[in-house]
């Protein structure tokens, strides 16, 4: 059975699914706001502005979706119940129960972090055994917010799909967001870009979504749309953070800060992205492994081009502007010309045999991200 | 964290040697500019970690604010961070508490700053920064943990299902009997791969935990040997500890603490019934020496405080067996002193004196409790009952030693409280270009030579920069230490005073009872 003509999703966004994409951008927000806010001011609390955008994200979203799902089981119409899937009874869109699941996970890891925090000391770490079930249920959330826009477009007429494709794109955007901040100590700062490990964690972390939302998004542009997505997130933040005064709180202070420290700059992906764009257009369906193959070679190639140079300029005096945010260093950085150096090449130089190990992560990424788009083009519900 | 969880913490840790032995939190009390106070800083035994700090008025003074901050010994460090105004503890006009972020592994101090009526006085209290513990998982915790965590593994395995069976159906459409066995057997994969995950995660728990046990403070290590010279008996107390013996060591050199670079403690195990305060001469900056005292033959527990430039204090414990028949006895520095006779002296409330007079512990009726402060307060008197006048000991009023009787805890403290005043005077002292090590130290030595016997003597002479110096007796025949006792258990305690150029040495025995 197919739903009749006059259901399909005409481009409207239901409001829980609003606020499914909105919980995901605070939380992601709040993620960037609050390792800023870490190298900046240090002492927090659980009601730091930062910690406040991330748990609106848990709160929206499980409560958005958990009323969602409350309303289709109990009070929604046939058609209402017939366009989710059954969980433990309960009957709701499958991205509205990721996103439950992600709000779980978030809940979950706050005593979890805090033991740890107790057990082990606060964790300047961005990655910890807490932080990782933390960053779990944020990221079920996008997830959920990027399956609950799948079905909509998928199931859209083609007034619709535009939109939707559009939302689904932004999504991306923010996993992509997501990724970076998760991989900040290995490919946030551009004195990292000339090592090797630099391109094997960006080749094995980005193709997989460039490609899934190239394949799932209705657009023609969707990889680069997504790039863009998370270009645009970062720049803002860099932007915004800078202009607030802030004043380290905990010793020692080896960098007196007077302003909100700005992430790092954003890695280029646009690049990347639009030429995985095109051979998405060319390749099309049917043909996936070949695609992986050059996808993930494609990728590395115009990502190391990006980024080698980008990051070469990123360390001279020009780009020390408030445009680009760059040079701004944790109150507890014992500032050194390490700032304008690139780190570790002696012990991690790029190398061809390096280059050859991103290549095949890329290209297993790229494999996945085919399977994993193929499968969100489906998503009907 | 609730006070609950807080109190939770420190039941579930296990405690091992910091500066001082078993006795991890600080005591302090001196003077704030014009007001005297008593500060306690409890140790967070994590780092970076929160540590509570309460600072008591010993008087009921006209106070505005108290402020306080902590100030990380690397002379390299910016501008301190602004200060955090202490909160009035509720109920009692006197007392004011806050909490500080120590963030890195070192020698801190806590300034305390007393803003009021009679101006603004601040004062340093040295305190440490070393993760001592690892705070053990609270079954309650841990049980809903795992509750969280079952319901997020079965529910994953649901939404694998739910993806695989049904969510590429157009909505109304039945999911066939190939579907339903496409999602039987991803959700086995995804149980398969959720279960990697869980065993990858705990191993990656466990490699932090052993990461940190290692990286737990330990005090250097130290090897005690004997021998007979022509003089008598010689201790030599060799530091032989890899981080301290590397020539391209991170440690900064040691200081003088009261004139001394080592005070070195031995106390007979188990009966503690002999005592020794030496201070061992350096040969070199691992090896320090000492003339034995004739202390009767047996195991012996040791003691050895140090001060390093940065003003980390640290006890190295180490024991040693006294086999060597006693000898004549020349002390190798005049400030040494012993006592092998404690049977004699009593060990109740009062305890006789070498030269005669009597010490006296005004200990109260009160029972001595964990935690809570202790009467510390000794008046020495002639057999007839006048008050007897002290002279000062190494620049005090007095020592106290005190440990439990099974070594648990072992503590050296000053009129000042627990803190090493070599610790205070670096931070006092020091200045933005002290970068290059042994700088400071060699400033702090030259003071420490140029000044002589100074500090607690009555009268006020030689009065030096530092504040803790003009510290008063409260009157020339009584002193007291602020201290709270760690752990409950059977104490011993030595005080030693100075009088007519003797050091003499009282002994008291205590119990201290758990909180309830």
């Amino acid at each position: 059975m197919s739903l009749p003509l006059d259901a399909r999703p005409g481009g409207r966004i239901p409001w829980h699914v609003a606020a499914v994409v909105l919980a995901a951008t605070s939380a992601v927000i709040g993620v960037i706001w609050d390792i800023s806010w870490h190298r900046s001011i240090g002492r927090d609390t659980f009601w730091t502005p930062a910690h406040l955008a991330i748990y609106l994200g848990g709160a929206l979203a499980g409560a958005a979706c958990g009323w969602h799902v409350l309303k289709t089981t109990f009070a929604g119409t046939a058609e209402q119940r017939a366009a989710g899937v059954s969980f433990w009874g309960f009957r709701g869109p499958l991205g509205a129960w990721v996103a439950i699941w992600g709000a779980i996970a978030m809940l979950a890891s706050g005593p979890f972090d805090n033991w740890w925090h107790n057990a082990y000391g606060l964790d300047v770490k961005v990655l910890s055994p807490p932080h990782v079930i933390l960053a779990l249920g944020f990221t079920a959330i996008q997830l959920g917010a990027l399956l609950l826009v799948l079905s909509l477009q998928n199931r859209a007429a083609d007034a619709g799909r535009r939109t939707y494709g559009l939302l689904l794109a932004f999504g991306a955007g923010i996993v992509l967001q997501n990724l970076a901040i998760m991989g900040i100590e290995q490919i946030g700062f551009p004195n990292a870009a000339h090592n090797s490990l630099y391109y094997k964690v960006a080749g094995a972390a980005f193709p997989i979504v460039l490609l899934a939302v190239a394949r799932a998004s209705r657009l023609k542009w969707a990889a680069t749309t997504a790039a863009a997505a998370y270009l645009a997130i970062s720049m803002v933040m860099i932007w915004v953070l800078q202009l607030f005064p802030a004043t380290p709180q905990l010793a020692p202070v080896f960098n007196p800060v007077t302003h909100m420290v700005a992430p790092p700059f954003p890695l280029l992906l646009v690049v990347p992205a639009a030429a995985l764009d095109l051979l998405v257009q060319r390749l099309g369906p049917g043909r996936d492994w070949r695609l992986a193959l050059l996808g993930g070679v494609t990728f590395l190639a115009t990502f190391l081009v990006t980024q080698w140079f980008a990051a070469e300029f990123l360390l001279t005096p020009p780009a020390r502007h408030f445009f680009f945010g760059v040079d701004q260093w944790d109150y507890s950085s014992q500032l050194g010309p390490w700032r304008y150096r690139f780190w570790r090449i002696q012990a991690d130089p790029v190398t061809v045999r390096g280059m050859a190990v991103a290549a095949s992560l890329a290209v297993a990424s790229a494999r996945l991200g085919l399977w994993w788009g193929n499968w969100m083009a489906r998503v009907r519900r | 964290m609730t006070r609950g969880t807080a109190l939770l913490a420190i039941a579930g840790v296990v405690l091992v040697a910091s500066a001082h032995v078993g006795s991890p939190d600080t005591y302090f009390e001196g003077a704030a500019g014009p007001y005297l106070v008593r500060v306690m800083i409890r140790d967070p035994g994590v780092v970076p970690g929160l540590a509570q700090v309460t600072v008591r008025l010993l008087a009921p003074y006209a106070v505005r604010r108290v402020l306080v901050l902590p100030v990380y010994w690397d002379p390299r460090t910016a501008a301190p961070p602004p200060p955090d105004v202490a909160e009035r503890v509720p109920g009692d006009s006197t007392l004011y508490s806050a909490a500080l972020w120590l963030m890195s592994s070192g020698s801190y101090s806590v300034q305390v700053t007393v803003e009021g009526q009679a101006g603004t006085g601040a004062v340093l209290v040295p305190v440490l920064a070393v993760a001592t513990q690892r705070l053990a998982l609270d079954p309650r915790l841990g049980a809903a943990l795992l509750a969280l965590g079952a319901l997020l593994f079965v529910g994953a395995l649901t939404l694998v299902s739910a993806a695989v069976k049904e969510s590429g159906l157009e909505p109304g459409a039945l999911p066939d009997r190939r579907r339903t066995l496409r999602s039987r057997i991803a959700v086995a994969l995804a149980a398969v791969v959720l279960a990697l995950g869980l065993v990858g995660g705990r191993a990656w728990w466990n490699t932090v935990d052993a990461a940190y046990r290692t990286g737990l403070y330990e005090p250097f290590h130290a090897t005690a040997t004997l021998r007979a010279d022509g003089r008598g008996r010689v201790l030599r107390l060799a530091i032989d500890d890899t981080s301290w013996t590397n020539p391209r060591r991170q440690w900064t050199p040691l200081i003088p603490d009261h004139g001394h670079l080592m005070h070195l403690f031995l106390v007979r195990d188990s009966s503690l019934d002999a005592f020794a305060h030496l201070h061992p001469l350096p040969l070199d900056s691992a090896t320090f020496e000492a003339a034995l005292p004739p202390l009767p033959p047996g195991r012996y527990r040791l003691y050895a405080d140090i001060v390093h430039e940065s003003g980390f204090a640290q006890t190295l414990v180490t024991t040693a067996d006294i086999t060597l028949p006693a000898a004549t006895w020349r002390p190798s520095d005049p400030d040494d002193a012993w006592i092998g006779d404690t049977e004699e002296r009593g060990t109740g409330a009062v305890s006789k004196l070498a030269d005669g007079s009597i010490m006296s512990w005004q200990r109260g009726a009160a029972p001595i409790v964990v935690n809570q402060d202790a009467p510390l307060c000794f008046v020495v008197t002639h057999p007839g009952g006048k008050p007897a006048a002290l002279e000062p000991y190494m620049g005090m009023a007095g020592h106290a030693m005190l440990t439990r009787y099974d070594g648990a805890v072992f503590v050296h403290l000053h009129p000042a409280g627990t803190v090493s005043l070599a610790a205070l005077e670096t931070f006092a002292l020091r200045q933005p270009g002290d970068t290059v090590r042994g700088l400071l130290g060699a400033r702090l030595t030259a003071l420490e030579k140029g000044s002589g016997e100074r500090g607690a003597v009555p009268d006020g002479a030689g009065r030096a920069p530092v504040e803790h110096r003009m510290e008063p007796l409260l009157a020339p025949s009584s002193l007291s230490f602020p201290y709270a006792f760690p752990q409950p258990g059977r104490y011993r305690m030595w005080v030693q005073v100075k009088r007519g150029g003797r050091i003499l040495t009282a002994v008291f025995d205590t119990d201290v009872q758990s909180a309830r």
